[in-house]
């Protein structure tokens, strides 16, 4: 195997990381799932616990695994970086594959050694042309596309994608871009016009911006993350970051609809209450257990925390000047997902393709963690619902993103349902679009709970 | 010129200068800065002067690491060097200095008022207050002793 000399560098000092971390002291990750979720107490570092599963991508024929009764395969591989999934009214799936926007010039020695670190967790090997949208088409619903085209091309950091009547929105991580689309379009070339801007760069820290409209079609919902982990970028950086924006689609007017919610992503109606849902990110570097990642309905005006507390009304001591007045009004999530999961994929499962006990609960995508020395997340899971609310534990659904020896073979980020009520799932590291239906075994879904 | 003509050679030197006094003024203007910047970021909760801070800790240590090590050499390279009464107290006190000076320097990678507020400032007030005396000792080798000094 090839190391790059850096990267036996980087290994070294993860290892001796390892000396002074590798006992994390971490707890069980199922005690921090649900509701009410344990949460230690805060803890500073010296060295914060560092562990990023290497990427070693898929070797032909493997795949993920998933639970018993059901079936996964590649919808499609080779894609760049692949980060979010849209399936238009026809059937035909949109994968929207984005890379980081430039990095903003260096403010601290530590962003040095960070960049190179993060770099070897998220970089799946090439290089390619990226920030674009494929189309696959699947005419006769066997699970292999028919057709691949580019749909659209010279995109700035796409992630989310949504389509009311003949308007197709891209949300760029700079802006809400408006484009004419007709069914069966395979390709855009009409030139996109902006329906607002989002806070973008320089700095652009989180950048993915999650987007869903509203089920009149009104209203568009836009996820903006912070600009930082604990506003180490200052306090400007974080003006409508950590927010969720309602757009008004006529007027592209914005409004803050709730804030506090560090990295949202997902965003996505709950199909029995009509809530708004999304899975955030929360803080790093307080704990292996801190801060529970969490999936929660989102109210208008509400705030959810970030940056002066967490889970609730835990401040933080890392933001100064501290608001008390606000940590007073902070709410706690609905669910947490266990801490450094990154939850970045949110898909309510209304469908029949799949068992009847994933109908109408909820899968997850859980990118992976690097803040802790155990990793977790790296999986797909599913969280049971009813009368609109997560009605029990969440469960493994699709696994094996990491091999026997904690490398990653791919990350899941964003889902989806298509078409033929497959869950499809983006995974960013591994270049590919999975696609898990029933085992075609013959067994009535319904039979094989 | 040779070696006869000083009293106390320097081992690791340049044309006859010796590297530790000319690496020891970067360190020492770090850390003093360290200090300095990281009142301002108290007194302000602005982040430049915790970036400033951060930069100015790990740059004293890694020049610091460079000085100690010409200063090592020196300190081995001589029998006599070792034996003026300064020598050990100034070499420990700079370790201390050092190690101090990392722990420091990891404190500031921290995000937010923890990286300064209160045991980055703490550590910075310590090194800034075993410097002088550290200083002292040094100066001490070379003005009174003769340490790398040439005659001529």
């Amino acid at each position: 195997m090839m190391l790059s000399p850096f990267f036996r560098f980087a290994l070294t000092c993860g290892s001796l990381l390892c000396l002074v971390g590798c006992n994390d002291g971490s707890g069980d990750p199922k005690a921090q799932i649900g509701a009410n979720p344990s949460l230690p107490e805060l803890q500073q570092y010296l060295l914060p616990p560092i562990h990023i599963a290497r990427v070693v991508g898929w070797k032909t024929g493997e795949t993920p695994s998933v639970k018993q009764g059901l079936k996964i395969e590649a919808l499609a591989t080779g894609l760049q970086h692949p980060r979010s999934l849209y399936t238009l009214p026809n059937g035909d799936v949109l994968v929207v594959e984005s890379k980081a926007p430039p990095a903003a010039a260096i403010k601290r020695p530590k962003e040095i050694v960070m960049g190179y670190i993060e770099s070897w967790a998220t970089s799946g090997g090439s290089t390619g042309p990226s920030n674009r949208i494929t189309l696959l088409r699947d005419t006769n619903g066997d699970g292999v596309p028919d057709t691949r085209s580019v749909f659209l091309d010279h995109l700035n950091s796409p992630f989310g994608v949504v389509l009311v009547g003949d308007d197709l929105y891209v949300a760029n991580t700079d802006a809400i871009v408006k484009y004419p689309y007709h069914q069966g379009d395979t390709r855009i070339t009409a030139p996109g016009e902006v329906l607002t801007p989002l806070p973008g760069g320089p700095i652009d820290h989180h950048w993915t911006k999650s987007l869903v409209a509203s089920p009149d079609g009104s209203l568009l919902y836009v996820g903006v993350g912070s600009n930082s982990n604990i506003t180490e970028n200052g306090m400007e950086a974080e003006k409508n970051r950590a927010d969720i924006l309602e757009v008004d689609r006529a007027t592209g007017r914005y409004r803050i609809f709730a804030s506090g919610l560090r990295n949202p992503n997902g965003l996505t109606f709950e199909p029995q209450s009509g809530a708004l849902w999304t899975v955030v990110n929360e803080r790093d570097e307080i704990g292996p257990d801190l801060v529970p990642d969490y999936m929660t309905s989102v109210k208008d005006g509400a705030f959810y925390g970030w940056p002066y507390s967490y889970y609730g009304q835990h401040v933080d001591p890392r933001v100064q000047p501290q608001r008390p007045d606000l940590v007073a009004k902070a709410i706690p999530p609905d669910y947490a997902l266990s801490s450094h999961v990154a939850p970045l994929g949110l898909a309510f499962y209304t469908g029949t393709n799949l068992p009847e006990a994933y109908r109408g609960g909820a899968f997850v995508g859980e990118h992976g963690s690097w803040n802790r020395q155990v990793l977790n997340g790296y999986k797909v899971v599913f969280v049971p619902f009813s009368n609109g609310k997560p009605s029990g534990m969440a469960q493994d659904v699709v696994t094996g993103f990491l091999n026997d020896d904690n490398q990653a073979r791919g990350r899941p980020v964003g889902l989806a349902v298509d078409k033929s009520d497959a869950l499809l799932i983006a995974d960013d590291v591994g270049n590919t679009v999975w696609r898990v239906t029933s085992a075609g075994d013959g067994v009535s879904p319904a039979a094989r709970l | 010129m040779t070696v006869q003509d000083e009293r106390l050679p320097a081992t690791a030197r340049i044309a006859r200068h010796p590297i530790h006094p000319m690496l020891v003024s970067v360190p020492i203007v770090c850390f003093v800065g360290t200090l300095l910047t990281d009142l301002m970021y108290y007194a302000t909760a602005e982040m430049m002067w915790a970036n400033f801070s951060a930069w100015l800790v790990v740059v004293g240590v890694i020049v610091g690491v460079l000085a100690a090590i010409a200063g090592l050499i020196d300190f081995l390279g001589n029998r006599l060097i070792r034996a003026q009464p300064p020598a050990w107290p100034h070499l420990i006190g700079n370790l201390l200095v050092l190690v101090l000076a990392l722990f420091n320097a990891l404190i500031h990678t921290r995000d937010g008022w923890t990286s300064v507020v209160p045991t980055g400032l703490i550590l910075s007030i310590i090194v800034v207050l075993i410097l002088p005396i550290t200083g002292w000792l040094g100066w001490s080798m070379v003005y009174r002793h003769g340490v790398g000094v040439a005659r001529s």
